[in-house]
């Protein structure tokens, strides 16, 4: 990768070739006939280091970023929250190598001794990914750093570098020998700084990386894509910054919208719509839908870029688990009646109430779903505590399905038939009321029911009336 | 990994049984309160966070009483117990009877349009929030298809949930992603005894079924007097009066 003539980056094959960091291009090309340069973009470069640092908002909301390439966590805070140091870098390498980046890290109690420490780590791509420094062996693991490194690191000015070159310092523990005013006479005041910095002798505070309001991120792909499983690799980085942005708000997603911006075609792109049923953070959720989604998408062009927008997001809604174990009620249920009643319309959902009245049409009303809690279950449930039924041994003589209006029954040689004649099971039990809105409401009801039974086994409860035989309830 | 596991964590799985076996639900199962039929259920009971089909029984055939000493027992702990698209009017004083409070239940009418019924049930077994969730899909506009049951399917597992879905006996050849399904029939009624159902388990996870199970449902109007009182004596009732008919 050249950046202002001069090589930045040199893979494997070119370094082989002698192409070093910091040649001219001329050099690296003379070096290296077929060396193929590619020009960097810092624009590129800084909106993918915010996109990891939206990411490492999941594991700590203490980020902060060293561009050009480095992003800092506060992690001593979180460790107990994902089981230790090393599952929580375990679980950060494994995504982030997930996520197609090489990794390159250090783990120190300041943050400049751990950006050396990853300087360290990405200088030897063969060692281990993390250098870890605990605060007891900060010292000693830090003697050994070169001090070049640690120069181009903290930037200090090439004279320093010259002056160090010439005493004959090469690693860090070289300095450390000698005392705070030897160092200050010999190599000022800016690199003592910070060496205390690292060491933890002096406050190093940063400034943190503000988390944006809206999401809203555009990925530029390495080439043109035209495969679904290309794209799915890119969204994946996109989704992890999302769900890392999700968890710092305290957020959780609705809804999001997935742009795929095409080759030729300036003004027009692609958009599928990512809609959950559930508010969820769960990227690998995400990434399960989109999957289906691409699938089924077809693609007018190639693939530039992926822009993805984060639409409809909400709190996340706390739920208070049971001391003793019990269930946990309330707060889930309303969230989920609340969306039924938006799309159904209020009337739709309804609780029921039973109303003391012997009339049956009137034995239930509808009840506000969200009016109150249900009673205690201590309570007994029926009959006397509530007035509800007139009398429990009639309440169980009741079907549990009543029809909305009652259905005439043919009678046939003076037996009432439904799906063939029925046998009546019991004597009549008269019902009479409602003589006060006689005329109106559901009236005045004078009625013998019986509960009977058709030859294909169905039990129904029917009534007799001066007009005939109804139906008026099944027994399921 | 796979060498750190051993055959009986695998087969503590609820996914996992053995061929001659039957499977147990890996979050328990509800005592249906008929033991002949307990003893046919993989977990000894109705399952939880898994779908259970009952195909055909026309209303009326007592289809619904097969359910309520489990339901009873969950209203009664508590959970709220959700009805999506009843095909008739519940009619409290009957549910109240049988030990289920009606400000416990929850009745969702989606209309007529299509995909409704699917989307409240989903809705409401990913809320998590009910103990039971019961929805009728028999009704011609109304019949869900196998990847609508596939999705309820999946919202429903591992949550604690109760659920029944009552679909048409044209779906029985159909595959369905239920983990149980039962077809049940009323049987003809014969002089002095009460309603009978048989039950033909379709599909459960174990063994399969070899015979069918005729159970004997209490008699409307009859247990009356048996009921009264509490909602576990109300089950144990139940049962007795089933002992009682056999």
């Amino acid at each position: 990768m050249v950046e202002r003539g001069r090589v930045r980056v040199a893979d494997a094959q070119a370094a082989a070739a002698g192409v070093l960091p910091g040649q001219r291009l001329a050099t690296a090309l003379a070096l290296a006939p077929g060396l193929q340069a590619l020009a960097g973009d810092p624009g590129c470069e800084a909106a993918a280091l915010q996109q990891l640092a939206c990411w490492a908002g999941q594991f700590s909301p203490d980020v902060s970023l060293a561009p050009p390439q480095t992003i800092l966590l506060e992690i001593g805070g979180c460790l107990r929250l994902f089981g230790g140091l090393a599952a929580l870098l375990t679980a950060a390498v494994e995504q982030l190598q997930a996520q197609g980046w090489c990794v390159a890290g250090g783990v120190a109690p300041t943050p400049l001794a751990a950006r050396w420490l990853a300087a360290a780590a990405a200088g030897q791509p063969d060692g281990p990914p993390l250098r870890t420094a605990t605060a007891e062996a900060l010292d000693d693991v830090l003697a050994v750093l070169p001090l070049s490194l640690v120069a181009a690191v903290s930037q200090w000015s090439p004279a320093v570098g010259a002056r160090l070159a010439a005493c004959g310092c090469r690693v860090l523990g070289d300095l450390l020998a000698w005392s705070e005013a030897e160092l200050h006479l010999r190599i000022g005041g800016a690199p003592v700084a910070d060496l205390q910095r690292a060491r933890g002798l002096r406050p190093d505070p940063l400034p943190p990386f503000a988390f944006p309001e809206h999401f809203a991120q555009r990925l530029e792909l390495p080439g043109r894509v035209e495969l679904a499983e290309g794209l799915l690799c890119a969204a994946q980085r996109l989704l992890a910054a999302l769900a890392g942005w999700l968890q710092v708000r305290q957020l959780q997603l609705l809804a999001a919208s997935l742009s795929l911006e095409h080759e030729h075609s300036a003004t027009s792109c692609t958009q599928i719509a990512l809609r959950f049923g559930e508010p969820s953070c769960d990227p690998e959720r995400w990434l399960r839908l989109l999957r289906e989604h691409l699938a089924r998408q077809p693609l007018p062009a190639s693939v530039l870029a992926l822009r993805l927008e984060a639409e409809q997001v909400v709190a996340i809604s706390g739920s208070s688990a049971g001391l003793w174990g019990e269930q946990a009620a309330g707060e889930g249920a309303a969230a989920c009646i609340e969306r039924l009643r938006a799309r159904l319309g209020a009337a739709a959902v309804s609780s029921l109430a039973a109303c003391a009245d012997h009339r049956p049409e009137c034995a239930s009303q509808p009840r506000s779903p969200l009016l109150s809690a249900p009673p205690s279950p201590q309570q007994p449930p029926t009959g006397a505590s509530q007035g509800a039924a007139p009398d429990q041994d009639q309440a169980a003589t009741r079907p549990l399905w009543l029809y909305p209006q009652p259905q005439a029954l043919a009678e046939r040689q003076g037996v009432p038939c439904w799906r063939g004649p029925l046998r009546l099971q019991g004597p009549a039990e008269r019902i009479e009321s409602g003589w006060w809105d006689s005329g109106e409401g559901e009236g005045d009801v004078r009625r013998d029911y019986f509960v009977a039974c058709n030859p294909a086994g169905q039990w129904l409860w029917i009534f007799r009336t001066a007009d005939g035989w109804f139906l008026h309830g099944l027994f399921a | 990994m796979s060498s750190s596991l051993s055959l009986t964590d695998v087969l503590a799985r609820g996914d996992v049984w053995r061929g001659d076996a039957l499977a147990a639900p890996a979050l328990g199962s509800i005592a249906s309160g008929y033991p002949a039929l307990d003893a046919e259920l993989p977990g000894g009971g109705w399952p939880r966070g898994g779908l259970t089909e009952l195909l055909g029984g026309p209303g009326g055939a007592g289809e619904l009483s097969l359910l309520l000493p489990a339901l009873a027992a969950l209203a009664g702990t508590g959970g709220r117990i959700a009805l999506v698209a009843p095909p008739w009017q519940v009619h409290a004083p009957a549910w109240a009877a049988a030990g289920i409070a009606p400000e416990r239940l929850l009745l969702v009418h989606p209309g007529r349009a299509p995909g409704q019924v699917a989307w409240c049930l989903e809705q409401l077994l990913a809320s998590g929030s009910f103990a039971a969730v019961l929805g009728w899909a028999e009704a011609p506009g109304q019949r869900l298809a196998p990847a609508q049951i596939r999705r309820l399917q999946v919202a429903v597992e591992k949550r604690s949930v109760f659920a029944v879905l009552w679909r048409s006996t044209v779906e029985l050849a159909q595959a369905s992603a239920a983990p149980l399904r039962l077809h049940c029939e009323p049987l003809p009624q014969a002089a002095g005894r009460g309603r009978r159902l048989r039950l033909r388990i379709l599909k459960r996870r174990g063994a399969a079924a070899s015979h069918a199970i005729d159970l004997e449902l209490s008699r409307p109007g009859k247990v009356a007097h048996a009921v009264a009182g509490s909602r576990i004596s109300a089950i144990a009732a139940a049962g007795a009066g089933l002992a009682l008919v056999a």
